[in-house]
């Protein structure tokens, strides 16, 4: 089931050949595969037509962008709107809470829904895994608004948690105003909201896996433990690496609608993220130039952590986009 | 069928139950909690704090609000225009796409790969995108909506992934019988990776249901407005914000409250419902069963 | 995935709609500057031909403007909404429109602006919502410098200029460019919409007077809270910002402070960082320890301070006439017959005192303001057409409607009809008005003060106002000044910084996850990130607005 592992394989394959020089391995390969390269077509104007021609509105991140003078005709100013970010008095603490709040949402975020699609996988009766299924998947299409609102209420001094909490000797304080509560507060919501909506594709994942090796485990008398362990998890290996990779590539992007509906003041020390931070600042003024440029920062970290994570597990899985 | 499990296996099963049936009413409880607000008296709702555990009195007054709008017909309308070519469009590109992806030997396809995946952190931002898409003549159309997002890299890379995943024996053989990559596309790998395409159907139906940010900017015209937009112009509309100087409008504002988590079931309960369908293709040995058959 | 890497800003000002939605946003009104007392500067213009309306064109203007908040989900554009068919016929130039949702105006004006397709006219906040300012719009070419159109073409506007030079020098920029047709507050009554607001009945029934000072209010709230079980005697909307309407200086006012810059003497100072804001924060730390301020301050919004009032919890805050007394009178009564909301003054150290400060808008309310564009090839129409608004028959039709539609005189008295006030379509006379009048939000004309007499439906809302004008705000408030377009970002990003610091600063103190003495420690902070350069440049632009 896992063969993925193609692609490095291809290009390795691709290299021995070099000996035939670029301009004929070219034509070999266009002859090859010409149909392939039609069907590839649409897909490379959209990205051409969508993606490449606008990219140069990237440069307003090295300019001081003015509507009228449009994009190319904008004053070049260098790195200034970098320096303006990195020099920021706050840039380290929002840099700080930035990594961590990501770190935790991976760390404990990340595997929530593997598990919850492996635990489905174990349930026999069909009824109720596709109900369990269906429902787990709801909170994803309810509006952060309502969330978060939920979210404050239960957290409240008066709130369902607290009245919990109190039995077990907390202080009853309002949570969200307590600096050291936002990350797992943060976290733990969002697994709620996001844990059914992203075990779909390892449910989809699930089903190419031979039912027959199911059937030989049994055979042998292995557990469910280890038929876990030994077929299911591997079974899906190759979508939770593809999941990795792609998550690595989001990790600093952390919405700022959740952390502004959720912060406050007090909380600012450990919840204050770059998003929040800029979208406090573009309030004030109208920066398109220096959010881009604090955009483009996030984008080449979270390049370069998508790149590690695709070398990672190329080597640990054998499966990575290229 | 079912054989002997050891004690450990028996209780372990227990387990799960009992923790996906904790995970179903938590998750289950945001849904309640809007559809019972939605149907609750509005002052009765604006003093309530905590839990709901039903509807607050009973009233319909939010729904007739919602759908008094004149734009929510046309709404469901452009939305479901925008979905069934939209998601139609997606498909087909992204499958395109992810087939030739996940060729191998194909000398360009790493270079193919990267140039994607940058375009998941580079972009040129609104007012470059806006100016293609005038240039190209979309603006005010519906269709600006579906062309300038008809590949989602992010689905595009999970679609390749899976098409990786079918062996390459069945492909060899169908290559012998002289079959063509149009042919191996739809006769092979289409069908063996119906879970998946099924789970690409309800991402780009979700997305194309729920987005709004680009509608607004590049659709003028209030008759072309998706259903999305014309909910958060009722949301605004009622919102205390707009009626912050309003002193005669108490009522309002307090439907204004109920009509909100109103606007979100509209909203949400139909693309609820695509779900079931999708699910269909989440059977276990669909893969096996094909190759057999 | 992609919708991530818009431009974080842009997502910034797309949420101007999900506060809206979550209604949690915040509700207060910029702060304010009355006029100044100097010299007026002359108005610019002579006189001119008069003009007759219907104006006799056969040219069309383009008009861009956003639709008011009112109208959403009653009309889809502009071209249906009665008023602006009125307008055209009483100007008798036709209009073409761009109608831009609601709250969606800065980010179409941006698109708009970078494609470079100008209408004729566009309505919107120049002063406040163009970066850089309105001297930077003329500069680079997008709107007109109107100062010699307006003095040939637009005799009513100067006309009242002339006749209120403290207007004229607001709606001037520091170089003396008139660049839009503004929309102007004509009385006192119209700029002052907020203020404390406390249970009247409450206060009976304990035998307490209305609280005048910090002393009366804290004995009121302490019976609030152990007489009627009000479990947060007084609470604030805390979003966006914590204790947002403090920027006014309520409270904070007593000890001679704002939440923001202020005049004392002549003296720009800046609230935070006075000693008086350490004396106002020991006080409402105070409070809190003592369970008198809500426990929940840092996440209180408007829907939570609905419930507050709800559930008799809560028996004062700071809110606004319409929005405050208006929206939460029905709800106490729904649970207490006997309940009633005031307007308190506001509160002071000793007992006579007036407070220094309150809230109170400019008479140059910046929205709402329309700019001829600079690639308009009918500027001098446009002008006229605009001046309509200052003229007496344009005065009624913004601020009243037609006649025997939406208002009849009754003993010379404007008086809103039932269309308005009563619908038959069962509209909230707010959506009804939005249809033929422009009084109940803005546009280019001068506001009446029989609107807002009209509109507050209540006795208390409008003794409230009575009560919240008296204040010696005149004398503190800042006028509406503006930094160079160059000094504008320095300015803004050292307040960007200030701000969360004071906001930091403001609520750690007052819950008492710090010491009071960290005040010291923050006052510091705020001199690091340069809090003397901004002072610096507010004091420049303060000079250059006085010799305006």
């Amino acid at each position: 089931m896992a063969k993925t592992a193609s692609p490095a394989a291809a290009s390795a394959g691709v290299r021995t050949r070099r000996q035939g020089g670029f301009g004929l391995r070219f034509v070999r390969d266009f002859a090859l595969n010409k149909y392939l390269y039609l069907m590839m077509l649409p897909v490379v104007l959209y990205y051409a037509v969508f993606h490449y021609a606008p990219m140069y509105g990237a440069l307003i991140a090295f300019k001081d962008y003015t509507p009228i003078k449009g994009i190319i005709g904008s004053d070049w100013v260098g790195l200034a709107n970098f320096k303006d970010f990195f020099s920021s008095y706050y840039f380290w603490r929002i840099l700080k809470n930035t990594v961590l709040i990501s770190f935790y949402t991976l760390l404990f975020g990340f595997p929530a829904p593997i598990v919850l699609a492996l635990l489905l996988n174990e349930v026999r009766s069909r009824y109720f895994k596709s109900f369990a299924q269906t429902v787990s998947y709801i909170p994803h299409f309810i509006s952060l608004v309502v969330i978060c609102g939920m979210i404050v209420s239960f957290t409240n001094n008066d709130g369902v948690i607290n009245n919990l909490l109190t039995h077990f000797g907390y202080d009853g304080q309002a949570m969200l105003q307590k600096p050291g509560l936002f990350r797992p507060i943060y976290v733990l919501s969002e697994i709620w909201q996001k844990i059914g909506w992203e075990s779909i594709i390892y449910i989809a994942a699930l089903t190419g896996i031979d039912q027959e090796q199911y059937e030989a485990a049994r055979m042998d008398g292995a557990s469910r433990l280890k038929q876990m362990w030994y077929i299911t998890l591997p079974g899906i290996m190759p979508t939770i690496a593809i999941m990795f990779i792609l998550r690595m590539g989001n990790l600093l992007n952390i919405g700022f609608e959740k952390i502004i509906l959720l912060y406050n003041s007090v909380t600012y020390e450990t919840a204050d993220v770059i998003a929040s931070f800029v979208y406090r600042k573009g309030l004030l003024e109208f920066g398109w130039s220096y959010s881009s440029a604090v955009g483009l920062f996030n984008s080449v970290v979270n390049l370069l952590l998508l790149i590690a994570a695709n070398r990672l597990t190329r080597k640990l899985s054998s499966s990575s986009l290229w | 069928m079912r054989r002997e499990f050891g004690l450990f296996d028996t209780l372990l099963g227990w387990f799960i139950h009992a923790l996906l049936l904790v995970l179903v009413i938590v998750t289950l409880y945001p849904l309640f909690y809007v559809a019972f607000a939605s149907f609750s008296d509005a002052g009765r709702l604006v003093a309530h704090r905590g839990f709901l555990y039903a509807p607050l009195g009973f009233s319909l007054e939010a729904y007739a609000g919602v759908f008094k709008n004149p734009g929510i017909l046309t709404g469901y309308r452009n939305t479901l225009f925008i979905l069934v070519f939209g998601v139609a469009v997606n498909l087909i590109v992204t499958a395109l796409g992810a087939y030739v992806l996940s060729r191998k030997n194909v000398l360009w396809n790493n270079f193919f790969m990267i140039v994607i995946v940058l375009t998941m952190f580079f972009s040129g931002g609104l007012i470059p995108l806006y100016l293609i898409v005038k240039g190209v003549g979309l603006i005010d159309s519906l269709w600006s909506t579906i062309i300038p997002f008809a590949v989602n890299t992010f689905n595009l890379i999970i679609m390749r992934t899976a098409f990786q995943a079918v062996p390459d024996s069945l492909e060899e053989s169908a290559k012998i019988d002289g079959a063509n990559h149009w042919t191996i596309l739809m006769r092979i790998i289409v069908p063996l990776s119906m879970p998946v395409i099924a789970v690409m159907i309800l991402y780009y139906a979700v997305e194309k249901w729920n987005g709004w940010f680009y509608a607004a900017i590049f659709i003028k015209d209030h008759k072309l407005y998706p259903l999305q937009l014309i909910l958060r112009e009722i949301l605004i509309s009622n919102s205390t914000e707009s009626m912050a100087t309003d002193a005669s409008n108490a009522d309002r504002f307090q439907i204004g409250e109920t009509i909100k988590y109103a606007t979100i079931m509209v909203a949400t309960v139909p693309i609820l419902c695509v779900y079931p369908f999708v699910q269909k293709y989440f059977v276990k040995g669909v893969m096996v069963g094909a190759l057999k058959g | 995935m992609r919708k991530k890497l818009i431009p974080v800003l842009a997502a910034a000002l797309a949420l101007s709609g999900l506060t809206a939605a979550c209604s949690s946003g915040g509700k207060s009104e910029q702060p304010s500057a009355g006029g100044s007392k100097d010299a007026p500067a002359a108005a610019a213009g002579t006189t001119s031909a008069a003009v007759t309306y219907p104006l006799k064109t056969d040219k069309t203007l383009t008009y861009w403007a956003e639709l008011t908040g009112n109208l959403t989900g009653v009309k889809g554009s502009l071209e249906e909404v009665p008023f602006f068919q009125e307008w055209q016929k009483q100007t008798g130039v036709p209009l073409k429109f761009t109608t831009i949702p609601a709250t969606k105006g800065k980010e179409q004006l941006t698109v708009m602006l970078a494609t470079g397709d100008l209408p004729d006219l566009i309505e919107f906040d120049w002063a406040k919502g163009f970066p850089g300012g309105p001297e930077k719009a003329i500069k680079d070419g997008y709107i007109l410098k109107l100062n010699d159109l307006l003095a040939k073409n637009a005799p009513n506007l100067m006309k009242y200029l002339k006749e209120h030079p403290e207007v004229d020098k607001m709606v001037k920029t520091d170089n003396g460019s008139y660049y839009v047709f503004p929309f102007i507050r004509g009385d006192d009554y119209l700029k002052v919409f907020q203020g404390p607001i406390i249970r009247k009945d409450w206060l009976d029934e304990l035998g307490l007077p209305v609280p005048e000072t910090i002393d009366d209010w804290y004995t009121a709230l302490k019976a609030f809270k152990e007489k009627k079980g009000a479990t947060a005697a007084i609470s604030f909307v805390g979003q966006p910002r914590p204790l947002n309407d403090f920027t006014n200086g309520a409270f904070a006012g007593a000890f001679g402070v704002t939440k923001d810059f202020y005049l004392d003497n002549g003296t720009i100072k800046f609230g935070p960082m006075e000693p008086g804001y350490k004396d106002f924060l020991a006080t409402f730390r105070k409070w809190y320890a003592e369970g008198l301020l809500d426990k929940n301050i840092a996440t209180v919004d408007t829907k939570a301070m609905d419930a507050n009032f709800a559930n008799n919890a809560t028996g004062a805050t700071v809110g606004n006439a319409g929005g405050g007394i208006g929206r939460w009178q029905p709800i106490v009564q729904g649970k207490d017959p006997k309940a009633v909301l005031i307007g308190a003054p506001y509160p002071v150290l000793k007992k006579g005192d007036i407070a220094p400060f309150g809230q109170k808008d400019f008479a140059y309310s910046t929205a709402g303001a329309v700019a001829i564009s600079a690639k308009s090839k009918n500027a001098e129409l446009a002008v006229k057409m605009l001046d309509y608004g200052y003229t007496e028959a344009g005065h009624m039709l913004f601020n009243f409607g037609k006649e025997g539609v939406s208002y009849k005189m009754d003993n010379g008295y404007p008086r809103y009809t039932d269309l308005l006030m009563k619908n038959p379509d069962k509209l909230a006379p707010s959506q009804a008005m939005g249809l033929y009048i422009r009084g109940n939000y803005n546009g280019p004309f001068v506001q009446d003060k029989r609107y807002i007499e009209q509109y507050l439906a209540l006795q208390t809302q409008r003794d409230a106002v009575a009560t919240w004008q008296k204040t010696d705000v005149d004398k503190h408030q800042l006028p509406p000044i503006t930094p160079t377009p160059e000094e504008s970002t320095e300015f803004a990003k050292i307040m960007n910084d200030v701000n969360t610091l004071v906001d930091e600063m403001t609520l750690k103190i007052i819950l008492g996850a710090e010491s009071l003495d960290s005040f010291d420690a923050y006052v510091n902070k705020m001199k690091s990130l340069k809090i003397a350069r901004a002072l610096e440049i507010e004091k420049a632009a303060l000079d250059r607005y006085n010799k305006r």
